[in-house]
């Protein structure tokens, strides 16, 4: 077992970790963290990305161990924030989700790309999206979500 | 669009505010005191006798085999189909002397954590016997290598004919007869949640809780009870929120059958989850169908006769419910499709195999029939030199002959699949991808334009599956309506939302009779304890006989609320009314919430003879007739064909269907969208390949390719509404529907572009792989262009090996 310590959702946690255990595992089995869904546990799927140091990852194929004094973040620290708040109402309003086990980690990218391709049009949205994989939705709903968020900031903005 | 929150309106979902911030609770994240983990000990061989089974002595008591289970009172899964000739074979839940796939589970071992489970299952060690294994359909079926299951006589669950008029004849006669060999590929359902049972003996209720995520808790329920040989009224299941199933958690599974015994065995509660290559390994096997089929027709393209010799690759076992025949059954039930002829033959084979037992995915066998049939319709058209739609208009039922029984018996209820077909082929543009092919790609690429069509039987019940003697029959749909002291409403259905919405739709079901507004209306689901029996979310039957029984058990609600109301405001039963949550008599009214009150607050002020029901019934529902709902829709593709990659890009697809009355707009949009993404990785890229060992040959998602955004085009619906004549707001199934024909219409696609290099595609899936091959073995018509490469890639195979009898050893 390796002593760790790291922030998650802002709160400094010391825990006690088997140089094994994934970001995803730890997250979920010893902070009771279970909006972060594990869909492969081998990097493809997205449904387990959380946020790094601000920067999406995907918690099944990162260590927690190697998260030494880093700050990591879930789905349920960004209950506050302003684009999660729009992204919520978008994928409500547009039918962006079904099952729903996609949805965490979607939403963690899809905030992603908000705030770094201001001005994605929809074969781009398609692009950066394509590391979390949807069973449910063909993806259809997903991107006018998206598409409905980028175009509200566009408008504020202007 | 209907205005307000009943039905007809696209009202936004109910389940979406806790799944947005990921607090729903799928049951990996159920925690329990006490609660271990359990990895399995999976089979490497995909045939092998078990030797002997070794446990390192310092776990045991933490690792358990079938000796364990069978002492424990355990018996085998057994799906028996009272078909005649179906071969009945056994599936204990751990592996009883004999493996018979790779991945099949031999020991269940417990750890504190998953890690140090798998810790364990790695220290066992099994002394196998390996025998030939059984991995090809084909061989199985004609020249097994050895008996999977040693009481059979050869390797076949099930051989079913159906013949209707005389083919001979026809084929005697015809002009024209085409004929396709056809092969749908074995795929993996991939739900982005695995399967996952946590289980626990509940003392105080003296119950063992078994949360699973599946389609079917009662099903479930009944299954666990008949293994482990207790009574149902011991069992409690819980399906929470499911993260999707697509057919697979329609099922009763041999881990939840493990788990479910190891609770009560341990007295501690356990949990497996399944992980993804376990997924893709051992389990959620579907389709795998191969057609040598042949139509007959005139010279105009009217079809006269379809024969056809259908293999379905069923697997190791039988699965519970649904048998390894309802794949076969259905195939020969459905393979006409939408279209009216009356001369058929069909002899389907269901052939076990050593590779995982299959289970109904989306679609069912619908899928690989929609891809045989909707070939073989352009393969008339080629015939005749028509274009595929006018041939398709020739034959499809027309709307003046609705109500319809066609050649196997299938009551199609209404609808006009001619002018799905119509718009179709208006919104795709026809005429101007013609033109566009006359002239040519700038970038090289050839494009093509692809039909299907097909309609869905939905929402079928007893009349159709009591004949098939498998151990589940629906029948009456159950439902459970409250009024709430405060006025509010709570819905109970046996069945199980996993995407599909239920939770916002059985609610505007609700508000539609009662009025009451639907934040104030809760549906409960999924769980044995809380809710009256149903068989569960299968076959497009929720909102058929979900959104039934719930109308009906609202409407003796309002006639019991109606009485109340009627003698609060002094008039004669008779003389008052309900409406929109109110009792209105005269000039007086009184609300839901009042008579709520009264009920369970102020009793004295009830009628002398009011119903002791009260405000709580159940009631039951069935259709007027239960031979099912056809939905039904029209497909149209564009794709770009790179001849030299064999890369296929969809430009455009339509889709026109008719789901009857929706329920909610929304939701049907986003069944059918889900559903093409679904038909789009059967055509283009899912397949679970297996070497000649038995040995799966995709066992992540970097081999097992699901579409992700960039794969899956915007996607055009356009809607029809007919109204089902046999429900209660003409509503129709359409959950799997959009499934169906993707495979087909893209097949189609891409052989309209590749029709002048003579090439020709007949299996999924697509892959720049098989296209490549099938341009590389392709023989360009007279006077054709030539630029496919001739070259045979590496690794690909043509395949002649005909169904026909005779023409293989």
């Amino acid at each position: 077992m390796k002593n760790l310590a790291l922030g998650v959702n802002g709160k400094k946690i010391a825990a006690s970790v088997e140089p094994r255990t994934h970001l995803g595992d730890f997250l979920r089995e010893q902070q009771l963290l279970t909006a972060t869904h594990l869909g492969c546990e081998h990097g493809v799927c997205g449904a387990c990305t959380v946020l790094l140091d601000g920067r999406p990852v995907r918690s099944c194929i990162t260590l927690a161990v190697a998260c030494e004094g880093g700050q990591v973040t879930t789905l349920e620290g960004l209950v506050n924030d302003p684009v999660m708040i729009e992204l919520r109402e978008a994928f409500a309003a547009e039918h962006g989700l079904q099952c729903g086990f996609c949805t965490p980690g979607m939403l963690v990218s899809a905030r992603d790309l908000v705030l770094r391709k201001p001005a994605a049009d929809d074969r781009a949205v398609r692009i950066e999206m394509s590391g979390n994989l949807c069973r449910c939705t063909g993806y259809g709903g997903i991107v006018r979500a998206i598409r409905r968020v980028l175009d509200a900031r566009k408008k504020t903005k202007t | 669009m209907a205005e307000g929150m009943g039905v007809g309106a696209a009202v936004r979902r109910r389940e979406d505010e806790r799944l947005l911030k990921g607090r729903g609770r799928f049951t990996g994240d159920i925690a329990l005191v006490g609660m271990k983990d359990i990895a399995l000990v999976r089979s490497p061989l995909a045939h092998a006798r078990i030797r002997a089974i070794r446990v390192p002595p310092e776990h045991q008591g933490a690792v358990f085999t079938w000796a364990d289970l069978a002492k424990g009172g355990v018996k085998p899964i057994r799906a028996v189909s009272g078909l005649p000739g179906f071969k009945i074979s056994d599936q204990p839940p751990l592996a009883d002397g004999k493996v018979r796939f790779v991945g099949e589970p031999v020991a269940a071992c417990v750890g504190r954590t998953r890690a140090e489970a798998e810790d364990i299952a790695a220290l066992v060690e099994i002394d196998f016997e390996e025998l030939p294994v059984n991995a090809d359909t084909l061989e199985s079926a004609r020249a097994p290598k050895s008996k999977i299951h040693d009481h059979w006589s050869d390797n076949l669950f099930l051989e079913a004919d159906t013949v209707v008029g005389d083919i001979e004849t026809i084929a005697a006669s015809a002009p024209i007869k085409v004929s396709r060999q056809i092969r749908m590929a074995r795929q993996c359902m991939v739900p982005l949640e695995g399967k996952g049972v946590v289980a626990v003996w509940e003392r105080q209720a003296e119950q063992l809780t078994v949360h699973t995520s599946t389609q079917m808790p009662h099903i479930v329920r009944q299954g666990l009870a008949e293994c482990l040989g207790v009574d149902q009224g011991l069992i409690r299941v819980i399906a929470p929120d499911v993260g999707g199933g697509f057919g697979w958690k329609g099922l009763l599974q041999a881990e939840e059958v493990i788990a479910a015994w190891l609770a009560r065995a341990l007295d501690h509660p356990v949990r497996w989850t399944e992980d993804r290559r376990e997924h893709l390994v051992a389990a959620a096997n579907a389709r795998e169908h191969r057609y040598d089929i042949t139509a007959y027709a005139d010279a105009t393209g009217r079809l006269l006769g379809l024969d056809a010799r259908v293999l379905v690759d069923a697997g190791a076992y039988s699965a519970y419910p649904f048998s390894a025949c309802l794949e076969v059954g259905q195939v020969g039930s459905i393979l006409p499709g939408p279209y009216d002829f009356a001369h058929y033959r069909c002899h389907a084979v269901s052939v076990c195999t050593n590779k995982p037992p299959i289970v109904p995915y989306r679609g069912v066998a619908r899928t690989g029939v929609c891809f045989a049939i909707e070939q073989i319709m352009d393969a008339i058209a080629g015939a005749v030199g028509r274009e595929p739609h006018e041939v398709r208009l020739l034959n499809l039922v027309p709307p003046e002959k609705m109500p319809f029984v066609n050649v196997t018996k299938k009551h199609f209820d209404s609808g006009d699949y001619p002018e799905s077909m119509r718009r179709a082929v208006a919104a795709i543009d026809l005429a101007g991808i013609r033109k566009r092919q006359k002239k040519g790609e700038a970038d090289g690429r050839r494009i093509g334009l692809g039909l299907a069509i097909y309609c869905e039987q939905a929402g079928h019940g007893t009349a159709v599956y009591h004949g098939w003697g498998i151990p589940m029959v629906p029948g009456h749909e159950l439902a459970q309506a409250r009024i709430t002291p405060d006025g509010g409403i709570e819905i109970r259905v046996g069945l199980q939302s996993h995407g599909q919405s239920m939770e916002t739709t059985l609610a505007q079901v609700a508000h539609q009779v009662l009025g009451v507004d639907i934040s104030k209306i809760k549906v409960v689901h999924g769980d044995t304890g809380l809710t009256p029996f149903s068989t569960g979310t299968w076959g497009s039957r929720a909102a058929v006989m979900g959104g039934g029984a719930v109308a009906a058990a609202c409407k003796v609600l309002v006639e019991r609320a109606t009485k109340i109301g009627a003698h609060l405001l002094q008039a004669k039963p008779g003389d008052a009314k309900f409406e929109n949550g109110f009792v209105r008599a005269g000039l007086g009214h009184v609300p839901l919430a009042e008579i709520a009150r009264v009920w369970y607050r102020a009793p004295q002020l009830l009628p002398s003879d009011v119903d002791p029901g009260g405000l709580d019934v159940t009631a039951g529902y069935k259709p007027k007739s239960d031979q099912g709902t056809f939905s039904y829709a029209s497909h149209a593709v564009v794709v770009a064909v790179d001849t030299e990659t064999g890369a296929v890009e969809i430009l455009d697809y339509v889709v026109v269907e008719d789901a009857g009355v929706m329920l909610n707009p929304m939701v049907v949009e986003g069944q059918v969208l889900g559903g093409i993404a679904q038909g789009i990785g059967t055509a283009l890229y899912e397949e679970v390949p297996f070497d000649a060992e038995g040995q799966p040959l995709a066992s992540t998602f970097a081999d097992y390719l699901v579409p992700g955004f960039p794969e899956i085009p915007p996607i055009r619906i356009v809607h029809m509404t007919t109204p089902s004549p046999l429900t209660e707001f003409g509503q129709k199934g359409i959950g799997e529907g959009g499934a169906i024909a993707p495979p087909a219409a893209i097949c189609n696609a891409i052989n309209d572009a590749l029709k002048p290099l003579g090439a020709t595609l007949t299996d999924t899936p697509m892959s720049p792989k098989r296209v490549f091959a099938a341009i590389a073995a392709a023989v360009p018509p007279v006077g054709g262009p030539t630029n496919g490469r001739r070259v045979t890639p590496l690794g690909v195979h043509s395949h002649d090996d005909s169904l026909a009898a005779g023409n293989k050893p």
